[in-house]
C-alpha cells in the first residue's frame, strides 16, 4: 500500500499513521494468532500420540482394544471399521433423501414453498447432537428393539439412522447450491427443444451439477465420521468388528466415541494415553482426507464458474476413455449396493429388488414422457416429505416430553438427588458463559483475522494457507478440539477442569467459522465502495471502519451468532475440560461448570429412572429452543439485509 | 497557487501488471483549468494512465509503476509521498456510479469527515456547494438524509461527482464517467464538466469520440499502452498528424 515503500521502523513511529499502523499490527497479530492455533493444534496430538505402545502396523491392523485389561492390546481396526460401517449406512440413508431434497427446493419448488422449506432444513443442522443423541436412544433404539426382535437397539443400524439425518441438512444445502449454480441458459436451451422438466433435470441439471453433489456428500461424511455424541449414545459401543461383518443389528464402537469415553479416565502419560491420542491423529486425518478433497472440487467449480482457469491442461486422458470409465464406476456402484443389500436382507429380497428395477425401467420406457415426469417428480416430493417427517416426528416428541418436565422452578433452581429432581438453573447458566466466553475470545481473533486477509494483503499463497487452513479446522471434528483442550490447557498448562479452559477450547472451535463469514461479508462489499473511499483521501482504516465495516456488520453478526450457537450446542469437546454434572455455580473462571448439554447426557446415560428421563427431556427441549432461536435470529439478520442490501 | 504552465506532467511512465506491460513510455504535459480528454479503443491503457494520477493504481495487486509522474512539479511516485495526501488534491469520478450506502448528506460529507472536519456549519456548507457545483442541489435538497442508493444512476453519477468536490481538489479525474448513463444524464453530466473547468483541471477517460470532442480542449489518443498522440482537440479531430488516429477518429479501426 501507500506505506509499503517505507521501512519498517518508520511505519511503526511515524506519528501521523500511528494510529494506523497500530490497527494494522493489531489485525495482524490476530491472523498470526489463527494460524498458531491450526498448527499448534496439529502439533500437540501428534505429540501427544507419541511414542504409540505399539508399533503403527499392529496399532492400524489390530482387531483388539482391550487398553486396560491386564495384556493390553492396542488394535484400532474394529474402531475405524465402526466409523466407515456406521458412516456408509448413514450415507446410503442420507443421500437420496438429501439429493431428492435438493431437487424438490431448487427446481420443484414454488418460491413461497422454498421459502418454508429452506429454513426449516438449515434449522435441522442446529440441532445439538446431544440431542439427536437423546431422541435416538430414548425413540429410535427402542423402536429398533421392539420392531426386530434383538436383544438389544443400541445397534450400528440406529447409530446409521441418527447420523444420516444429521448429514442430511448438509448434504442438502451443498447440493442445492450446486443445482441453482447451473446458469439458466443451459436449462432454457433444452427446454426450448421441447424437452420436459423432468428430462432438463435429468440430463441438463443434474450433469452439470455432479461435481457440487459429490462435493456435498463427501462433507456429509465428513459431518457423519466426525459426529461423537449421537453416536456414543446409541451405538452400543462395544469395540467389535460386527459379526458377520454386514449385520447391521451388532453393536459398535467409532473413532470418536471411543476418545469421548475413555479420554476422561485415562491416566497421564500412559501407553492407553498415547494410543487415545494415536486414534485422534487418525481421525483427524481421514477427516482431513474428506475435506480436503471436497474443498478441491468446490474450489475446481467455482474457477469454472468464475473462468479463472488459466491454461487448459492437456489432457492425457481422452473423452472416450473417461466416458468409459465412468460408466465402469456407475456400474461397479450399483454391483457395490446390490451385493450390500444382498449381504444385509438376504436373497430373497434383492432378487426382488432386481427384477423391481427390470420391470420398472422397461415400463418407464414404454410410458411417455409427462408420465415419467409426473412419477420422478412424486418420488422427489415423497423424499421431501419424508425429510419433514423426520423433523416433524423429532421436534415433536422433545417438545411433547419436554412441556412434562416444564416449570417456572425447573427452569430456576439447581438440581438435586442427581438431576432427578429440582432444575437445570446451573446447567442453563454453565452452557450461557461458556458460549459467551468462547464468542468474546473467538469473534476478536476471526473478525480481525478476516480484516487482515481481505483488506491488507494480496491474494497469494498465505492468505491461501490461512484460508484453507480455517477450511480444514471447520470440518474437524469436535472432539478433536476437545483433545486439545484436554492435552494443551488441561494437562499441560495444568488449569484442570475449569470454565476457562471450555470457553477457550469453543472459541478455538468457532473461529474457522467467525473467519470464513466474516470474509465472504468483507467480499460481499463491492470494490469500487473502497475505491470511492481512497480517492477522496480517506486512508485505509478509515475506509474500512467507515464505509467496507458497516454493510458487513450484518454478515459478521449472523456468523457470530451461528457461533454462539454452535458452542452452546456442543458437547464433546467440553465433557472432559471444563464441565462436571454439579449443581453449584462456577465462583470463578477456575472453577469447572455444568453444561445442558453435559447434564442432558448424564441424564440420559447414566442415571436411571423415570424422573431422569422427563429431567433429560425437559433439558433437551430448553437447550434446543436455546440453540434454534439463535438460528432463528441469524436467520432473520441474514434474509433482512440480504434483501435491504442491493448494490 | 502561481500560474504554473501545467500541472500534471508525466515522464518516462511505465506501468506492469503483473507480466503484462501496461504503459509504455508516457510522456505527456497537463495544462490547468482545462478538459483533457483521454481516447482510445479498449484494452489501451487510458484507464491505467489516468488511475496514475491519483496513485489508485496502489490498490491493485502486482502492479508496478516506474518513471515520474510530477503533480505541481512534486513526483507523486517520489520517496516518502503518500498516496492519501495526493488523493485529497485529486479527486476521481468513476465508471460505475459508487455511491457509499449512505444517505446523500454522509456521501458529500464523508471527505470532509476523514480529514478531520467536524463543524456541523461548516459541513452543511461544503455538502450545499457540492451539490450545486454538481447540478443536484435542487433535485436533491429536500431529501438529504435518504439513501443514496435510491437516486437514478445519473443522479448517483453527479452526487460523486459532489463527493470529490466537497474536498476541494485542484484535479477532477473521470474514468468513463458516462458508460453506464443514459443520453439525457450524459448530456447533464457533459454540461457540468463544461462548468467545472472554471474551478478545477478535468481530466477525463472516454469511449465516446463525440463526447471528447464536445468537451474537451485537449485530446490525447493512445493505442496498445503507448501515447500515440497528443494535442488541440480540434487540431486532433479535424487534422490528426498520425496515421494510427486519423483510422480510429474516423472510425476504420478500433
Amino acid at each position: 500500500m501507500s506505506d509499503k515503500k517505507h521501512k519498517l521502523p518508520y511505519l511503526i513511529f511515524s506519528k501521523k499513521y500511528f494510529k494506523e499502523n497500530i490497527i494494522k499490527i493489531l489485525l495482524l497479530i490476530s491472523a498470526v494468532t489463527c494460524i498458531i492455533i491450526i498448527f499448534s493444534i496439529l502439533f500437540f496430538l501428534v505429540k501427544e500420540a507419541y511414542p504409540l505402545p505399539t508399533d503403527i502396523w499392529s496399532f492400524l491392523s489390530g482387531d483388539k482394544w482391550r487398553p486396560t485389561s491386564a495384556n493390553p492390546q492396542f488394535g484400532i481396526l474394529s474402531l475405524i471399521a465402526g466409523t466407515l460401517l456406521v458412516t456408509l449406512g448413514a450415507i446410503i440413508f442420507a443421500v437420496p433423501l438429501s439429493i431428492g431434497s435438493a431437487i424438490f427446493i431448487s427446481e420443484i419448488a414454488s418460491p413461497r414453498i422454498r421459502g418454508f422449506i429452506k429454513p426449516i432444513i438449515e434449522l435441522l443442522a442446529g440441532i445439538p447432537s446431544v440431542v439427536y443423541g437423546f431422541f435416538g436412544l430414548i425413540i429410535l433404539v427402542d423402536w429398533i428393539y421392539k420392531g426386530f426382535g434383538v436383544p438389544t437397539g443400541e445397534t450400528w443400524l440406529a447409530g446409521s439412522i441418527i447420523l444420516g439425518i444429521m448429514a442430511i441438512p448438509t448434504i442438502t444445502s451443498v447440493a442445492e447450491d450446486a443445482i441453482n449454480a447451473v446458469p439458466r441458459h443451459y436449462k432454457e436451451g433444452s427446454l426450448a427443444m421441447g424437452a420436459t422438466k423432468w428430462q432438463t433435470i435429468r440430463k441438463v441439471v443434474l450433469p452439470s451439477a455432479l461435481s457440487g453433489i459429490t462435493a456435498a456428500i463427501i462433507l456429509g461424511i465428513g459431518r457423519a465420521v466426525g459426529e461423537t455424541m449421537a453416536v456414543l449414545m446409541i451405538c452400543g459401543n462395544s469395540p467389535i468388528i460386527p459379526d458377520p461383518v454386514w449385520n447391521v443389528f451388532s453393536p459398535i464402537r467409532t473413532l470418536t466415541s471411543n476418545l469421548g469415553i475413555e479420554i476422561g479416565e485415562v491416566p497421564f502419560g500412559s501407553g492407553h494415553y498415547h494410543a487415545l491420542f494415536g486414534v485422534a491423529v487418525v481421525l483427524l486425518i481421514i477427516t482431513l482426507v474428506i475435506n480436503i478433497s471436497a474443498v478441491y472440487i468446490l474450489g475446481k467449480i467455482k474457477e469454472k464458474q468464475m473462468a479463472l482457469g488459466k491454461k487448459k491442461k492437456k489432457n492425457y486422458i481422452s473423452a472416450e476413455t473417461t466416458y468409459k470409465i465412468k460408466k465402469y464406476i456407475k456400474h461397479a456402484l450399483i454391483g457395490f449396493l446390490l451385493i450390500f443389500v444382498y449381504l444385509v436382507t438376504g436373497l430373497l429380497f434383492t432378487g426382488i429388488i432386481v427384477l423391481a428395477a427390470i420391470v420398472l425401467s422397461y415400463v418407464f420406457k414404454k410410458l411417455p414422457e409427462k408420465k415419467i415426469q409426473t412419477i420422478s417428480f412424486s418420488i422427489i416430493t415423497i423424499s421431501i416429505i419424508i425429510v419433514l417427517c423426520i423433523l416433524a416426528i423429532l421436534l415433536g416428541y422433545i417438545i411433547v416430553n419436554g412441556i412434562d418436565a416444564m416449570s417456572w422452578e425447573f427452569l430456576t433452581t439447581p438440581h438435586s438427588s442427581l438431576g432427578r429432581q429440582g432444575g437445570i438453573v446451573t446447567a442453563l447458566m454453565g452452557t450461557l458463559y461458556l458460549a459467551l466466553g468462547a464468542i468474546a475470545i473467538a469473534l476478536p481473533i476471526g473478525v480481525g483475522a478476516a480484516i487482515y486477509l481481505v483488506e491488507y494483503t494480496r491474494e497469494g499463497k498465505i492468505t491461501k494457507t490461512i484460508r484453507s487452513a480455517a477450511d480444514l479446522l471447520n470440518g474437524t471434528p469436535s472432539i478433536v478440539f476437545g483433545l486439545f483442550g484436554f492435552a494443551f490447557l488441561v494437562l499441560f498448562l495444568g488449569w484442570g477442569k475449569v470454565l476457562i479452559a471450555g470457553q477457550i477450547t469453543l472459541a478455538f472451535m468457532i473461529i474457522p467459522t467467525i473467519l470464513r463469514t466474516s470474509e465472504e461479508a468483507l467480499k460481499s462489499v463491492p470494490q469500487s465502495i473502497r475505491e470511492g473511499s481512497l480517492a477522496v483521501g480517506a486512508t485505509r482504516w478509515q475506509t474500512i471502519r467507515r464505509v467496507v465495516l458497516p454493510p458487513a456488520t450484518p454478515g459478521i453478526i449472523t456468523g457470530a451468532i451461528l457461533g454462539i450457537g454452535r458452542a452452546a450446542g456442543e458437547t464433546a469437546p467440553i465433557m472432559f475440560i471444563a464441565v462436571t454434572f454439579s449443581a453449584i455455580e462456577p465462583s470463578s473462571l477456575w472453577a469447572p461448570v455444568n453444561a445442558l448439554s453435559y447434564h442432558i447426557f448424564v441424564l440420559a446415560t447414566e442415571i436411571s429412572g423415570q424422573e431422569a428421563k422427563i429431567a433429560a427431556g425437559g433439558s433437551a427441549l430448553v437447550l434446543l429452543l436455546l440453540v434454534i432461536g439463535f438460528y432463528i435470529i441469524a436467520l432473520l439478520i441474514r434474509n433482512y439485509y440480504s434483501k435491504k442490501m442491493k448494490w | 497557487m502561481s500560474k504554473k504552465e501545467y500541472i500534471i506532467q508525466t515522464k518516462d511512465l511505465n506501468l506492469w501488471y503483473g507480466e503484462n506491460h501496461a504503459l509504455m513510455d508516457i510522456n505527456l504535459n497537463m495544462r490547468p483549468n482545462k478538459v483533457t480528454a483521454l481516447i482510445g479503443p479498449s484494452g489501451c491503457g487510458k484507464s491505467t494512465l489516468i488511475r496514475c494520477f491519483n496513485r489508485m493504481n496502489d490498490v491493485i495487486p502486482d502492479c508496478k509503476v516506474k518513471g515520474h509522474v510530477y503533480f505541481n512539479d512534486e513526483d507523486i511516485y517520489g520517496h516518502g509521498i503518500d498516496a492519501v495526501e495526493i488523493r485529497k488534491k485529486i479527486g476521481m469520478v468513476f465508471q460505475k456510479p459508487n455511491p457509499f450506502p449512505k444517505s446523500i448528506f454522509e456521501n458529500i460529507a464523508y471527505g470532509p469527515r476523514v480529514q478531520g472536519m467536524n463543524n456541523k456549519k461548516k459541513l452543511d456548507e461544503i455538502v450545499e456547494k457540492s451539490l450545486k457545483d454538481a447540478a443536484l442541489w435542487d433535485e436533491v435538497k429536500d431529501r438529504l438524509n435518504d439513501s443514496a442508493m435510491g437516486l437514478s444512476g445519473g443522479q448517483q453519477q453527479r452526487l460523486c461527482i459532489a463527493r470529490s468536490l466537497a474536498i476541494k481538489p485542484e484535479i477532477i479525474l473521470m474514468d468513463e464517467p458516462c458508460s453506464s448513463l443514459d443520453p439525457i444524464a450524459t448530456a447533464k453530466i457533459e454540461d457540468l464538466i463544461g462548468e467545472l473547468k472554471k474551478n478545477y483541471t478535468v481530466i477525463i477517460v472516454t469511449h465516446n469520440m463525440q463526447q471528447a470532442a464536445r468537451v474537451s480542449d485537449y485530446t490525447a489518443y493512445m493505442y496498445l499502452g503507448k501515447m500515440i498522440e497528443y494535442g488541440d482537440t480540434t487540431q486532433i479531430f479535424e487534422n490528426p498528424k498520425e496515421e494510427l488516429t486519423e483510422k480510429y477518429i474516423t472510425g476504420r479501426f478500433g
